[in-house]
C-alpha cells in the first residue's frame, strides 16, 4: 500500500505567507512606515520652500517626484533585504520551523510562503509611499497652477497612471531582491550574513548595465574574460531595466511594452531564484 | 484508511542501521550522535526512548520526522521513507523545549497548525477548543503565546501536536517543566491515545512515568542502543511478591514468620510504605482548589 500523495498546496503556501505577514504587522514593522511618511512629507515641503520660483513649476514637480521615488527605492531596498532575512531567520532561530516542517509541508511551500509574506510587506510599503507621493504631486501641481496658470503648457506633471506603473515596477524589482535574499538565507547560518550578502547583490544588480556595456566590448578582449562577463550578466538580473522613471515625465509617458517586459523579466528571475532557494533549502538540517 | 495502514505496516516507525554524524569544528571533525541504530516501534503501542543527556534521543526523533537526514541507514514511518512529505501526514510532534510564534494567541496558534494539517474547514473552531480544553489551556487561549510560562508552552505544544488527530504522536520530553498535575494529565492522555489505537513515541527523564505508560522502551547511550524490550518483562520480578497489610503488632509479626518458616519460606523485609510526594502534592493542591472554589461564589 502506498500512502496518499500530498501535492504542493497553494493553500498551505498562502497560510504560511499570511502568518509571515501577520508577524511583520504584530512586530510593529509598519510603525516605521508612518515615521518615514512623516519625514518624507516634511522633507518635500522643506526643499520646496526655498528654490525654483513660480515659473519653474514643472521642475519643482519633477524634483518632488525624484525625491519621493528616491525614498521609495532606497528605503524599499533596505526594507526588502532586512525584512526578508529577519522573517526567515526568526523562524529558524526560534525553532518554529521545526514544528512547521514536521507537518506535511513541502520545503517549497515554506520558501514561497516566506517569500510571499515578505513581498506583501514590501507591497504595503510601496502602496503607501506611492499614494503619499501621488498626494504630494497633486497638491504641488495645484499650488503651481494657482501661481501660474500656464505653467503646464509645455509638458505637464507626471500622470498618476505613470506614477503607479513606475512604482509597481520597483515593487517587482523588490520581489527579485527578496528572492535573492531568501536564496542566500536558505544556506547561510546567520541573519547578518544574509543581509550583508543581500546588499552586496543589490549593488551588483544595479551595476549590471556596466557589465552589459563591458560585454559589448568583450568581443575584443580574451575569450575567458568575455565568458565570465557573459555569465555574470546572465546570473545577476539588471535592476536598471526597472527604472522607467526617466520616461515618466516626458511626452507619451511610460512605454507599456517596456514595462511589461520588465515585469516578465522580474517574474522569471523570481521563479528561477525561487527554485534555487528551494533546492538549497531542501536538504538543510533544521 | 488509517486502520488499513496500521495492519499493513505492523511497525509505525522502522529505523534500520541509522547513523548520524554532525560536523563539528573546521577540521572535518565529526560527532556521532546516533550510531548504527536499528529500532522498530510497533503500531498501537506506547514506546519510550530513554537515555542520558546527549545520547541522541532528539536526533533520532528528528530523523524520523525527516528534519535531519541520516548519514547512513534508512528510516520509514508507516512504511513511507522519512524523506517524503507523505510520511508526515499522520504524525503529531511536540519538540523538546518548544517555542512558538510569540505574536499569536494560543487559539490562533493551534488554529494555524490545524489549517496547515488540513483539518476540514468547518471543524476548526470546535477542534481547536477541544484540544485546548484537553491540555487545560482554555483560560489562556486568547493570550499571546509570548506571555506563556514554560509549562504552558509545553501544553500548547501538545495541543498543536494533537489537533489533526494523528495516528502517530511523537513527544520529546512532554513533561519537562510541567507541574505534577499536568504531568499526571499527560500520562492519562497518552493512555487514552493508546486505547484509541494510536502509536506514541515518547522521551522523558521521568522514569516513573515512563514505567507507568510505556509498553516498550529502548535505552540509548552515546547514540548506541544498549537495551530494548517490553517494560513488563524488564521490570517485573516473577519470583517476588509484596503484600501490604495493616500495621502488625510485634507478636503477630513473629507468628507470621513462624508460619512462613513452617512452609520453608522467609520473610525478606518489612517496610513502612511511604506516600509518594506526588500523591501528597496532587491531594493538597486539589484540596486547596476546592477551598478556593467554595470561597469564591
Ligand atoms: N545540530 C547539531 N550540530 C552538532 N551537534 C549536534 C546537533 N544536534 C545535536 N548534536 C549533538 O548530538 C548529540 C545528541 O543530541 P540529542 O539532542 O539527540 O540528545 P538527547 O538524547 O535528546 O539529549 P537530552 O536528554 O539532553 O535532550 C549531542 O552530543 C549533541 O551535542
Ligand atoms: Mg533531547
Amino acid at each position: 500500500m502506498s500512502a496518499e500523495r500530498v501535492p504542493f498546496s497553494c493553500g498551505r503556501t498562502s497560510l504560511i505567507a499570511g502568518n509571515t505577514f501577520l508577524e511583520a504587522v504584530r512586530q510593529r514593522l509598519f510603525l516605521f512606515l508612518v515615521l518615514l511618511a512623516v519625514a518624507l512629507v516634511t522633507g518635500a515641503r522643506f526643499f520646496q520652500s526655498f528654490d525654483f520660483g513660480p515659473d519653474l513649476g514643472v521642475a519643482s514637480l519633477k524634483f518632488t517626484f525624484d525625491f519621493g521615488l528616491g525614498a521609495l527605492v532606497f528605503f524599499g531596498s533596505t526594507l526588502t533585504i532586512t525584512a526578508t532575512a529577519q522573517l526567515f531567520f526568526s523562524e529558524i532561530e526560534n525553532r518554529t520551523a521545526l514544528t512547521l516542517l514536521a507537518k506535511p509541508v513541502w520545503r517549497a511551500e515554506f520558501i514561497f510562503g516566506k517569500f510571499l509574506g515578505a513581498w506583501a510587506v514590501v507591497g504595503v510599503f510601496c502602496a503607501l509611499l506611492t499614494g503619499l507621493l501621488a498626494g504630494l504631486l497633486w497638491f504641488r501641481a495645484r499650488e503651481v497652477l494657482a501661481a501660474n496658470p500656464e505653467a503646464f503648457l509645455h509638458g505637464g506633471p507626471v500622470a498618476p497612471g505613470d506614477l503607479v506603473i513606475v512604482c509597481v515596477l520597483q515593487w517587482l524589482k523588490f520581489g527579485v531582491l527578496a528572492m535573492i535574499t531568501l536564496l542566500v538565507a536558505s544556506f547561510s547560518n546567520t541573519n547578518l550574513f544574509s543581509v550583508v550578502m543581500g546588499f552586496f547583490v543589490l549593488v551588483i544588480c544595479h551595476l549590471q548595465s556596466f557589465a552589459h556595456q563591458a560585454y559589448a566590448h568583450a568581443e575584443e578582449s580574451s575569450v575567458a574574460i568575455g565568458l565570465m562577463i557573459k555569465t555574470l550578466a546572465r546570473v545577476f538580473p539588471d535592476f536598471r531595466l526597472f527604472d522607467l522613471a526617466e520616461q515618466a515625465g516626458h511626452e507619451g509617458g511610460v512605454n507599456a511594452a517596456l514595462a511589461l517586459r520588465a515585469a516578465a523579466y522580474a517574474l522569471t528571475y523570481v521563479f528561477v531564484f525561487g527554485f534555487l532557494a528551494v533546492y538549497s533549502f531542501r536538504r538543510r538540517e533544521i | 484508511m488509517s486502520a488499513a495502514a496500521d495492519s499493513a505496516h505492523p511497525s509505525a516507525i522502522e529505523l534500520r542501521g541509522v547513523t548520524k554524524d554532525f560536523p563539528v569544528g573546521l577540521r572535518g571533525l565529526k560527532l556521532r550522535a546516533v550510531d548504527n541504530l536499528t529500532l522498530n516501534v510497533p503500531a498501537g503501542q506506547v514506546f519510550g526512548l530513554l537515555g542520558p543527556n546527549g545520547s541522541g534521543k532528539s536526533t533520532t526523533i528528528k530523523i524520523v520526522l525527516g528534519l535531519l537526514e541520516p548519514t547512513v541507514g534508512e528510516c520509514r514511518v508507516v512504511g513511507v521513507p522519512s524523506a517524503q512529505v507523505e510520511s508526515r501526514r499522520n504524525v503529531g510532534y511536540l519538540p523538546e523545549a518548544p517555542y512558538f510564534y510569540r505574536y499569536l494567541s494560543g487559539a490562533e496558534l493551534v488554529r494555524f497548525y490545524a489549517r496547515v494539517c488540513g483539518v476540514p474547514r468547518g471543524r476548526f473552531d470546535a477542534r481547536v477548543r477541544e484540544v485546548l480544553d484537553w491540555v487545560g489551556l482554555t483560560g489562556a487561549a486568547d493570550r499571546r503565546v509570548g506571555t506563556y510560562s514554560k509549562g504552558m508552552l509545553q501544553r500548547v505544544g501538545l495541543a498543536q501536536a494533537l489537533v489533526h488527530d494523528p495516528r502517530l504522536v511523537i513527544l520529546d520530553e512532554p513533561t519537562a517543566g510541567v507541574d505534577p498535575a499536568g504531568s499526571a494529565d499527560i500520562s492519562q492522555m497518552i493512555l487514552r491515545l493508546k486505547s484509541e489505537g494510536r502509536t506514541v513515541l515518547i522521551t522523558s527523564h521521568l522514569l516513573a512515568q515512563i514505567e507507568d505508560v510505556c509498553d516498550r522502551i529502548a535505552i540509548l547511550d552515546r547514540g548506541r542502543l544498549i537495551l530494548e524490550g517490553a517494560v513488563a518483562e524488564l521490570v517485573g520480578r516473577r519470583d517476588r511478591q509484596a503484600l501490604i497489610v495493616e500495621a502488625l503488632p510485634p507478636g503477630e509479626l513473629a507468628e507470621l514468620r513462624t508460619w512462613l518458616a513452617a512452609r520453608g519460606r522467609v520473610l525478606e523485609s518489612v517496610e513502612q510504605p511511604r506516600a509518594r510526594l506526588d500523591e501528597i502534592f496532587l491531594r493538597e493542591v486539589a484540596r486547596a482548589e476546592g477551598v478556593n472554589r467554595e470561597a469564591r461564589p
